[in-house]
């Protein structure tokens, strides 16, 4: 009787245009949406600032050194124009209006600093406001830095392997897959919850709320099924939903990743590729399925109470918020599984599926954070039950 | 048949409709001690005005509703001890059809037979045979949604029939209803009368009622003012007509 109810509650489900937005379009196109807007937006900015010709303001001599070692650097450093400013307010203020995009200040004595060996200041002047402004100051000092360097070096007879006895090596032991875990494992546990929460929104309204406006609970209730294989049968059309929003979203993500070319390097491909194992979705999903099924229990006895969809709407949407913050401490790195964490609801998914991802999983946090989510569920199922079995409830 | 006796129903008042009813009464009283009889092959009519009790009391009778006190009886089973055994001799109807529009007429027939347990023999014979008398074959593929209130009744008929129940509740069938797709109900009433059934049907027209019913109740406040066959109502009644007779009885 159950699986009837269910059969029919999915196939309702499925004709919901509204449902399937949520359940099924949305989630498949987010990732790749997002990922390709952000990837083409962001290196199209790199690309244009690098490839920009801009206009250096010089205070100084532009005919000195400096400035013609800069018109020597390669095209891919970026090119440049100079233009002589008498005065370093004036300069200061052609950058604030947009007029020059760099300014350079170059010291009146410098010519007599640099015969005295004595370090010259040169001052760069940039809008930090402008993507790359600063980037291109750094890469046209390093060249002129290097220069002078390499001169100085040579005027002192001095090696520069000799000038650094101590050379710094810094490695990192951390696997790159712990690393990928514990950079970018908090946006996946955030995707499933986020679009498992959303993808259990609406079928919950529509199958309580929904059937009480429309009248035909009435007409269910006469039949001879008992309400909890009426409640089951609902509520696994509900977490159904969840899972699937979860996983499209999942198929989303996996698509972009493989299709669109926006992981460019073939290493973190390939450790994707490791992570991304039957046995490791397996996992996540043993965690998620207890989580959705929460999700339904908390969201059922309010599609109950409620007397129309708005109202039901009204008290679930900000409920959203509620579930889903805690899932935002997966981008804060130091924050770890342990016994304490693993007894928080949402949190210990969270984090039990960032050490999922970094392979760095304990099974006692694991079944920890397992067994609270599903006491919850099991608690949210029971309240779900109580609150479908008042006459006051269910009839409007 | 159907068997009532000492039938009661109280409801908790929130705050709110605390509130709106303008009272500190934490309880309200829907049904108070109400018992009546109705016969297998007769037509009982449940006649009141709007917020006499005629939806509670028939939800009770269909045991979507829980009595306070009191028992009923469904074809000979104890529907309070026993509510999911008694629905299977039940087929409830209201004016709202009740339907899934997303659903074609097709789809919500076998649903409900599926919940009624109807062997899959006898759910296509009841289809074959209900479908013929409704004239429903030109639109059982299409969605409830894309049909006119007509159509929606029809199917409604048929998914309250689709499991021959012995006993057929009709909450005000005719609401809201034109007066072709009014006759569909009428007829339907006709037919289960004369098939032997046990029908019940509430309603604050008294012309429907005088149209259709052996045996009639009047129910106000909660309470029944009135019971007894309809040729014995007719003969005894003061008022010059039917329905100066009902208001007559209701606001005595």
């Amino acid at each position: 009787m159950i699986f009837t109810i269910f059969k029919k509650e999915l196939i309702d489900t499925l004709r919901d245009k509204r449902t399937m937005r949520t359940m099924l379009l949305i989630p498949l196109l987010v990732f790749p949406i997002i990922l390709t807007i952000s990837v083409n937006v962001s290196s199209s900015f790199e690309k244009k600032a690098s490839e920009e010709k801009i206009t250096l303001g010089v205070w100084g001599d532009l005919s000195g050194k400096y400035i013609k070692q800069l018109k020597q650097i390669p095209k891919g450093l970026g090119e440049m124009v100079p233009r002589s400013f008498e005065d370093s307010t004036k300069l200061k203020q052609a950058i604030e209006n947009g007029e020059i995009q760099l300014g350079l200040i170059i010291p009146k004595n410098e010519e007599n600093l640099l015969r005295n060996k004595v370090s010259i200041p040169l001052t760069w002047l940039f809008d930090a406001s402008e993507i790359g402004r600063q980037e291109r100051a750094e890469s046209y000092m390093n060249v002129i830095s290097d220069n002078a360097e390499s001169i100085r070096l040579k005027e002192l007879g001095v090696d520069a392997d000799k000038l650094h006895p101590l050379v710094p090596v810094y490695e990192n032991c951390a696997s790159d897959k712990k690393m990928i875990g514990q950079l970018a494992g908090g946006i996946l546990p955030y995707i499933f919850i986020a679009f498992g929460f959303i993808g259990c929104m609406y079928p919950a309204i529509d199958l309580f709320t929904g059937e009480k406006e429309r009248g035909t609970i009435e007409t269910l209730l006469t039949t001879p099924v008992s309400r909890w294989q009426i409640l089951v049968g609902k509520m696994l059309v509900i977490v159904t939903s969840g899972m699937l929003a979860a996983s499209c979203a999942l198929i989303g993500l996996f698509v972009s990743i493989e299709f669109l070319d926006i992981v460019k390097n073939q290493e973190i491909l390939n450790i994707v590729h490791g992570i991304l194992t039957p046995m490791f979705i397996l996992s996540m999903f043993s965690l998620l399925l207890p989580l959705v099924v929460f999700f339904a229990g908390v969201m059922i006895p309010i599609a109950v109470y409620a007397k129309s969809f708005k109202e039901a709407q009204s008290i679930i949407t900000p409920l959203n918020f509620v579930m889903v913050l805690p899932a935002m401490i997966g981008f804060f790195p130091g924050i770890e599984l342990n016994a304490m964490t693993a007894a928080i609801p949402v949190v210990n998914i969270v984090l039990a599926t960032k050490e999922l991802i970094s392979g760095t999983l304990s099974f006692g946090y694991y079944a920890i954070s397992l067994g609270v989510m599903l006491i919850l569920a099991t608690l949210s199922v029971f309240v779900s039950y109580k609150q479908f079995g008042k006459e006051s409830r269910i009839l409007n | 048949m159907i068997k009532v006796s000492h039938l009661r129903k109280e409801f908790d008042l929130s705050r709110q409709q605390q509130k709106e009813l303008n009272t500190t009464d934490k309880k309200a009283l829907a049904v108070n001690d109400i018992s009546f009889e109705c016969q297998a092959g007769k037509v009982y009519s449940l006649l009141g005005p709007n917020g006499a009790g005629k939806t509670t009391t028939l939800r009770m009778l269909s045991t979507i509703l829980t009595p306070s006190s009191g028992g009923i009886e469904i074809a000979g089973i104890d529907a309070v001890k026993y509510p999911q055994e008694a629905r299977k001799k039940i087929g409830f109807l209201t004016g709202s059809t009740g339907l899934y529009a997303r659903l074609t007429p097709i789809e919500i027939i076998d649903y409900f037979a599926a919940l009624y347990q109807v062997s899959n023999k006898d759910r296509d014979e009841r289809k074959k045979y209900l479908f013929h008398l409704l004239n429903m074959e030109d639109f059982l593929q299409k969605r409830i949604g894309k049909l006119s209130t007509g159509m929606k009744q029809k199917v409604s008929i048929c998914r309250t029939m689709i499991h021959n129940p012995e006993v057929v509740i009709f909450d005000e069938p005719t609401s809201g209803l034109d007066v072709i797709t009014a006759e569909n109900i009428i007829k339907l009433i006709r037919d289960c009368k004369n098939q032997g059934k046990t029908v019940i049907f509430s309603s604050h027209i008294m012309s429907e009622v005088d149209l259709l019913c052996d045996d009639l109740a009047i129910i106000h406040k909660g309470s029944l003012k009135y019971q007894g066959s309809m040729s014995d109502f007719r003969q005894h009644m003061e008022a010059t007509n039917l329905t100066e007779e009902f208001i007559r009885i209701v606001q005595r």
